[in-house]
């Protein structure tokens, strides 16, 4: 019991601490982003007691194991249409065009979301937390607008043939103007 | 026969004339020197800042392993030099640290007295540090506290003998009931230093998935439950230092993704 008493004593000198300690690797403040306010955080990550129980956060299969398999399901379906915009270039059909496109989106949405999660997580952000997801969801309903665009607006032919002006020499433009 | 029992009398009569000439040379070889870099910090001087102090050691008069030359060193060069250490022999778990920008313990972490270059030695990453290569891993246990590490059934055997088990269904805890819970893994994985709070961390993980394929246990519904949430096991981005830095050579990364295809197919 004395054990345990000195280990929460020391503990709570290590939180009076953490702020001046600049030597330490352990301090919190080399892995916050600068400009975000940030909440107050229990030393050593430890709610409570030393021997109350570890509440687990509540069940929830859409942002756990079903999250999952729509990460794999669209990392797995980039491949195929990856590899079929490789080959054909710009001459593509314009469904695996938009396909690509909008899997491509989806899977940055998802890689994006679990970026904000690890980094800027609701235990030290609190409603930053929030406002990063609203940004990144507005930002991914103006692609959905904007690759719609991209296939179907007037002097626009979908975003492989976009990709591939990149490749494009210089003599084949000074020909197109030539025309 | 009996001139190859003779024969190998002879190699083991000769192996020992050669370890005792080795022990001989080794008394009079010049001091073999080399030094270790360890971090300090004391709770009870806080205005103090932590540093890193130096330690010469004479390799030729010290144990091969790291931690030989830490209880050398306080033993006779500074008492106040604070590690936890048990079984000396990587059964225990209790000398985990960061020997030279690697986690594993101090028992089972050769030193190479070839080369001239000093060790570093710090507290494992990441953790809130007691004293000197102490840390705090009261959050650790609690996280395993919290997957429930027992046998869980509604009917024990009424004559109070064992639940049986086939040989394959023994098996698939091989590679998983060996973990000594040392927290090398979860201490080593950047996921975990980032959200150690409410992500549970290799060690942890490969624990939970080790209750979970057991064929005795019957809880294995709730144990996956308990799981199904973004941040318990999905903080897991199979960055696989676990793996790498085991001293058990474990395989954390695999029982999370096994844990990972459970869930899925829940």
């Amino acid at each position: 019991m004395l054990g345990l008493r000195s280990i929460a004593g020391s503990r709570s000198t290590l939180q009076s601490l953490s702020r001046s300690n600049q030597f330490s690797f352990n301090s919190l403040r080399f892995f916050t982003i600068p400009f975000l306010p940030t909440l107050p955080q229990n030393p050593g990550g430890v709610k409570g007691d030393i021997n109350d129980n570890l509440i687990p956060p509540k069940p929830n299969k859409l942002a756990s194991s079903t999250h999952w398999k729509l990460e794999k399901v669209l990392a797995i379906g980039l491949i195929p249409l990856v590899s079929m915009s490789l080959i054909q270039g710009a001459g593509v059909g314009s469904l695996v065009d938009l396909g690509l496109s909008y899997t491509l989106l989806m899977h940055c949405y998802v890689g994006f979301q679990s970026c904000i999660i690890d980094y800027i997580p609701k235990r030290v952000y609190g409603h930053w937390h929030n406002r990063a997801m609203y940004l990144l969801t507005l930002g991914s309903l103006l692609s959905i607008l904007g690759i719609y665009d991209m296939n179907f607006g007037e002097k626009n032919n979908g975003a492989v043939s976009l990709t591939s002006k990149l490749w494009t020499s210089k003599n084949d433009k000074v020909d197109e103007v030539n025309k | 026969m009996s001139s190859l029992l003779s024969k190998r009398i002879s190699q083991i009569t000769s192996n020992y004339s050669l370890l005792a000439s080795k022990r001989f040379q080794s008394v009079a070889a010049p001091a073999n020197v080399k030094t270790f870099k360890i971090y300090r910090w004391n709770p009870d001087t806080p205005e103090i800042k932590p540093k890193m102090q130096e330690y010469k050691v004479d390799m030729n008069k010290c144990g091969g392993m790291v931690l030989d030359a830490l209880i050398k060193i306080k033993n006779e060069q500074d008492g106040t030099l604070t590690f936890r250490r048990s079984c000396r022999e990587g059964i225990c778990g209790s000398c985990a640290m960061n020997i030279d920008g690697r986690n594993t313990l101090a028992c089972l972490c050769k030193i190479d007295a070839e080369k001239s270059s000093t060790i570093k030695i710090y507290p494992l990453p990441h953790t809130h540090v007691v004293k000197d290569l102490v840390p705090d891993l009261t959050q650790f246990y609690k996280q395993y506290k919290s997957i429930q590490p027992y046998l869980q059934r509604k009917e024990f055997p009424k004559d109070g003998t064992e639940i049986l088990q086939s040989v394959e269904d023994r098996k698939k805890l091989d590679g998983l009931y060996e973990c000594i819970l040392c927290a090398c893994c979860s201490t080593s994985c950047p996921s975990y230093w980032w959200n150690a709070e409410e992500y549970l961390g290799p060690a942890v993980l490969m624990q939970s998935y080790r209750w979970m394929i057991d064929s005795r246990d019957e809880a294995k519904e709730k144990r996956k439950e308990m799981l199904q949430n973004s941040m318990s096991v999905y903080r897991c981005h199979t960055i696989l230092n676990c793996t790498k830095t085991c001293p058990k050579g474990l395989n954390p990364g695999k029982a999370i993704a096994e844990i990972k295809k459970t869930l899925a197919a829940a």
